[in-house]
Formats: structure tokens, C-alpha cells, sequence
């Protein structure tokens, strides 16, 4: 019979793209371990950075180096051959990259000539806007725009790219659609994000080597900080799944009077974490897979709308820079894809870092990627739960609202629905915690030159190869999203209901929910330790 | 016993090399499952027989794959 009649608890893991985020990320953390022992393999990531067409004298922003291998800076043993990589490091970046997807695409059997076509042409269509998106002009703030020879700047810092490459990928989404159908095969925000949440794990277990560097207590203090996120992400979340599914479920059905697979299939999805929860209640209630299907549609197109607005939302309205984390936390709860919370996470702490710099005329200064985390640890907890939650309502369908008799629930559900890169963002996570707390002692001065080895391989996954997927996963995601679907007949009453839910509800109480979790919770002031 | 489920849009549709069983509802569906094993004589009195069915996941879109890649499967267990 088919595959699936001899499913084993390992299967997919060479056929899913759940397990080939895992396989990208953790492969390419293992190769920039190479550099505790005098081997760099990753310095070779490209990096942007902010340029302008006429550099003032004294000042930066050459168009030549726009682009730099991060080697370049953080090699210990290869610097010298990775700076004069310059412009060619983008280059060795889509050598690197296109063996991997490809590698993932070979395996998972889809269309390797459209794949590789595709790839192609988002990859570099990402670079260019990665390029026009760190013009000092869109990236620069008041604090360093003179370094540029300008009298004002958007202010945006990276996040300015982030929505050039959403826009751009929307523009195609909705505008030019038959290419947006012969790109799809590539336009995958769900791979790519996975693979960035991967690539965050070593972010997290990297922040407190990286603040060791400038103190051992800042070190100790980022080690602390990503397990109070750990802790209240997963009381948090426990607590809003309590209050957000039977408020959606009650909305659809007495309100706007869904039938009841309906309404628990809407239900999971506005509530929980959209797609992935969508099509897993849509199984569990056995729903017929066009509802699933519908909801999953409305879900993405919603998600971006939520990655629109809410990261300016809770920058310059509530919770802003008092309550940073408070905000992350919130966006966990509030956008239901992996792929546009994790995108409106890095957005938000892109905005939040900025405005907190030149709110205090650079006396603040936070270290990047911690109120992404608070966003993607919330969503990560969810994620884990979605299999569980699927597995009880498969009972609950199952044993008392439909009893068919005769009929049995398979435990294994749970592990098949189970998300797999969660495994490779913790590892990531822990292995560099347990390099930090054990061979690093804790960031004491003795052991910081072999943490610098560490920092060496870590900064180019963390941070050129996180952000390339992220700024793969925003035009990606634009992509694939066409608001038209919002326009179907078919969908009517749902969208209302996923309206009304979402502005009046679901993120009102995650606000709520992620203030009584994470309110006081801090990223640490490096404004100190950091050259001007 | 092992089928692959599916959808077409108006019935569930239960199929492997033996046979091809469908209907509109999971409950009628269930009900031909039991017809089908009777009829064939599959099962002896006191007997029981569960009845596997994989969920053929290339009925939902591609795109909505890789957002989750398994929709469900079921087990009945039909007494004899």
C-alpha cells in the first residue's frame, strides 16, 4: 500500500520540509562549529550593510562594500581571505544556499528545474532588495545619519527591507500572477521561516556569549533573560489557548451561527496558529478538507495584514519601548503563521531597537534578536501544543459531539503533527548554552578566547543566514498572498468572524495575557559596550 | 484491512486494491466498510477487525502542505 500505511515515528524525516528546516539549520550550526578547532566553513555569508551614492568625507556608506562576508569581521582564522570577498560574498551566499534547498528539494520531490529557477530569481530579487533596503536613507536614524551625509533618514534600521521585500513580493502576489504561480515552487515562507526559527535557537544560546563579551554579569544576565521568555512563552500561551478557543468557537456559533465543524476549524485557526492548526482540527473533527482549506486561505491573507500593522502598532502606540518584550510576547499571540509572526517579530525589534536609541540619544541601546525571541517563543510553544490540542479534540469529536462507533484515535497523531524544527531551534539553543556554561565557564575572562571561536561561527548563521531567511520568508510570504481570496464569495460570513475575533478579541487578550506574563522583563542596556 | 481516504469535494471515497467504497458522510461511509467486510465473509462472530484508513494528503493544495503535511488518519474497529 501507500507510504503512509507504514508510517514510523521517523518517517518524513528525509521527505518533509518540517524536518528539512532542522537539517538546514543544525547542518550549517555544525559547520560553524569547525571554528573552535581552526576551520572556518561560514565566514562566507553576505551581510549588508548601509550604503549612500556620495560618501561625505570622513564618513561610510562606499556602494563597494554594501555587501561584506561576515568572516570579514568575525573570523579568527580566515579574515584576511573573507575581506576581499566583498560583492562576490552574495555569490558564494547563493552557491552555499542553492546546494542546500536544493539538496531539501531533491529529497522532498518537488520540481527540481522549477525549484532551482524559482530560487534563483527570489534569491536575488532578495538581494536587491536587501540592497535598496539599507539605502542610509531608509536605514539610517538620526543618530548615525551624518556618518551619511544626510539631514534625515526613515529611521526604519533593518525593518525597512523586511517591507520592501513584503511589498515587493505582494506586487507579484497580486499583479503579476502567473509568475507568482511559476515562482510558488520556490516561494516557500513556511521552509524558510522554520529554517530562520532554527537559526534563532543559535541566536539565543549565542546572546549570552556574545554579551560575555563585553561583561561576564551582561552574559549571565542574557542567559537568565532567554529562560524567564522559555518560562512565561509557555505560561502564557497556556493560559490564552484557555480564553481564545471557546471565545472564537462561541463568536462562530451563536453569533454568526457556523455549523460546528466549521466553527472548530475556524476556531483553531484564528485562535491558535493558523494553518497548521486549521488543517489539524480539520482532521481531528474530520472536517471535509475544503473548510480546511478556506480557513487556511483567510488565515494567511489575515497574517499579513496583522504583519502590516501591528508591528507599528505596538511600537508607537502600546506597549512601546516600555514594555518591549511585553509587545514581542503579544505578536506571538496574535499573528497566526509562523511565517508573519516571526517576520512581525523581527520587524517590531527592528522599530523598537531604533526608536529606543533615539529616544534616549543612544544612551539605550538593546541587543538585537531578543523581542524577535519573546515572538517566536510564544509561537513556538503554541506550535507544540497544536498536536496535543488536535489529539483531544480528535477524542472529544471522536467520544462525545460525534460518536461513531467502533472508531479509535491513534496516539501517534500527536508525534506526526508534532512541529520538528522546534527540536532543532531548542538543540541549537542548548548545545551553545551547555558550550557557555561548560567549556566557556560562564564567560569568565579565561575562557574568552575560546568563546571568541564560538562568536566566529555563530554570527553567520545567526545573523546572515537568520536574516537572508527571513528576508526570503517576507517575499516569499508576499508571494503566495493574494487579497482577492479575502473577495470570494464563498468565504463571507468567515472573514467577518475572523474580523471580529481577531481586533476585538484575540489580540486585546493577548495583549493582556502577554502584560501579566511579561510585564518588567527587560533586553539588557549595551549602549556602554558598543562603538558608536 | 487498509484503505486511503479521501475527498473529492462531494464524497469520502475509500479505496485500495480490493475494493473503491464511498458516500457523502463518514457514518455511511463506516456503514459500507461493515457491509463490504460482511459480504466478503472477512470476519467470524466474536471477531474483531480493525479497519485502517490513511488520509491520501495530495487532497489538499500543495501550498497548504507545507504548512502542515499530515490532515488525519482513522482507525474502526467492526465487530463480527
Amino acid at each position: 500500500m501507500t507510504d503512509l500505511a507504514n508510517r514510523k515515528w521517523y518517517t518524513g524525516m528525509l521527505t518533509q520540509e518540517d524536518w528539512w528546516a532542522v537539517w538546514l539549520g543544525v547542518g550549517f550550526f555544525f559547520l560553524s562549529l569547525f571554528n573552535i578547532v581552526g576551520i572556518d566553513l561560514v565566514g562566507w555569508m553576505t551581510y549588508p550593510t548601509k550604503w549612500v551614492l556620495n560618501v561625505p568625507e570622513g564618513g561610510k556608506g562606499a556602494i563597494g562594500h554594501a555587501f561584506y562576508a561576515l568572516g570579514k569581521k568575525y573570523s579568527v582564522t580566515a579574515k584576511g581571505f573573507y575581506k576581499g570577498l566583498g560583492w562576490w560574498s552574495v555569490i558564494w551566499t547563493y552557491v552555499g544556499f542553492t546546494i542546500a534547498t536544493c539538496l531539501g528539494a531533491f529529497f522532498m520531490k518537488w520540481n527540481m528545474k522549477r525549484f532551482f529557477v524559482g530560487w534563483t530569481i527570489i534569491y536575488f530579487l532578495t538581494i536587491a532588495t536587501w540592497f535598496v533596503g539599507h539605502h542610509a536613507f531608509i536605514a539610517a536614524n538620526k543618530i548615525n545619519m551624518h556618518k551619511y551625509g544626510l539631514n534625515f533618514a526613515l529611521n526604519l534600521g533593518g525593518g525597512g527591507s523586511f517591507i520592501l521585500a513584503l511589498i515587493v513580493g505582494l506586487i507579484i502576489g497580486n499583479f503579476f500572477k502567473p509568475f507568482a504561480q511559476f515562482l510558488s515552487e520556490a516561494a516557500k515562507p513556511e521552509w524558510y521561516i522554520k529554517t530562520a526559527i532554527v537559526t534563532l535557537g543559535v541566536k539565543l544560546g549565542y546572546l549570552p556569549i556574545k554579551l560575555a563579551g563585553m561583561s561576564q554579569k551582561l552574559g549571565k544576565q542574557a542567559a537568565g533573560i532567554t529562560f524567564d521568555l522559555f518560562v512565561a512563552g509557555a505560561a502564557a500561551t497556556i493560559v490564552a489557548y484557555m480564553i481564545f478557543w471557546p471565545g472564537v468557537y462561541i463568536i462562530s456559533r451563536k453569533i454568526f451561527k457556523l455549523p460546528r465543524a466549521t466553527a472548530a476549524v475556524l476556531g483553531s485557526g484564528i485562535s491558535i496558529c493558523g494553518v497548521s492548526a486549521a488543517v489539524a482540527t480539520g482532521g481531528a473533527v474530520k472536517a471535509k478538507p475544503v473548510v480546511s482549506i478556506m480557513v487556511s486561505a483567510l488565515v494567511v491573507v489575515w497574517a499579513v495584514i496583522e504583519l502590516i500593522i501591528l508591528p507599528g502598532v505596538f511600537t508607537h502606540i502600546w506597549p512601546g519601548t516600555k514594555d518591549p518584550l511585553v509587545a514581542g510576547a503579544a505578536m506571538g499571540m496574535s499573528v497566526k503563521t509562523d511565517g508573519a509572526d516571526a517576520a512581525a517579530g523581527e520587524l517590531l525589534d527592528e522599530f523598537m531597537r531604533n526608536k529606543v536609541e533615539v529616544e534616549s540619544n543612544g544612551a539605550i541601546k538593546w541587543p538585537e534578536g531578543l523581542i524577535t525571541s519573546s515572538a517566536v517563543m510564544t509561537k513556538v510553544w503554541i506550535d507544540m501544543f497544536i498536536g496535543i490540542w488536535a489529539f483531544v479534540l480528535a477524542l472529544i469529536w471522536c467520544y462525545k459531539i460525534e460518536c461513531k462507533p467502533g472508531e479509535k484515535v491513534p496516539a501517534s497523531e500527536v508525534w506526526h503533527r508534532f512541529p520538528k524544527f522546534v527540536i532543532g531551534y531548542f538543540f541549537c539553543w542548548f548545545f551553545l548554552l551547555a558550550i557557555y556554561f561548560g567549556p566557556g565557564q560562564g564567560g569568565a575572562p579565561e575562557a574568552m578566547p575560546f568563546l571568541k571561536t564560538v562568536k566566529a561561527g555563530a554570527v553567520p548563521v545567526e545573523k546572515g543566514m537568520r536574516k537572508l531567511f527571513f528576508m526570503l520568508t517576507f517575499i516569499s510570504l508576499g508571494i503566495i498572498t493574494d487579497f482577492k481570496k479575502l473577495r470570494e464569495a464563498q468565504f463571507g460570513k468567515m472573514v467577518w468572524v475572523y474580523f471580529v475575533a481577531l481586533f476585538f478579541f484575540i489580540i486585546p487578550v493577548a495583549m493582556v495575557i502577554a502584560y501579566l506574563f511579561h510585564h518588567g522583563m527587560m533586553p539588557p542596556n549595551i549602549a556602554e559596550f558598543v562603538v558608536k | 484491512m487498509e484503505f486511503t481516504i479521501r475527498h473529492d469535494g462531494r464524497e469520502w471515497i475509500l479505496e485500495n486494491e480490493e475494493a473503491v467504497l464511498s458516500s457523502p458522510t463518514m457514518d455511511g461511509l463506516d456503514q459500507k466498510v461493515r457491509e463490504y467486510i460482511h459480504e466478503k465473509g472477512l470476519l467470524r462472530a466474536g471477531e474483531k477487525l480493525e479497519v485502517k484508513m490513511y488520509f491520501q494528503n495530495s487532497t489538499i493544495p500543495q501550498w497548504i502542505r507545507q504548512y502542515s503535511q499530515h490532515y488525519f488518519n482513522r482507525i474502526l474497529v467492526v465487530e463480527g
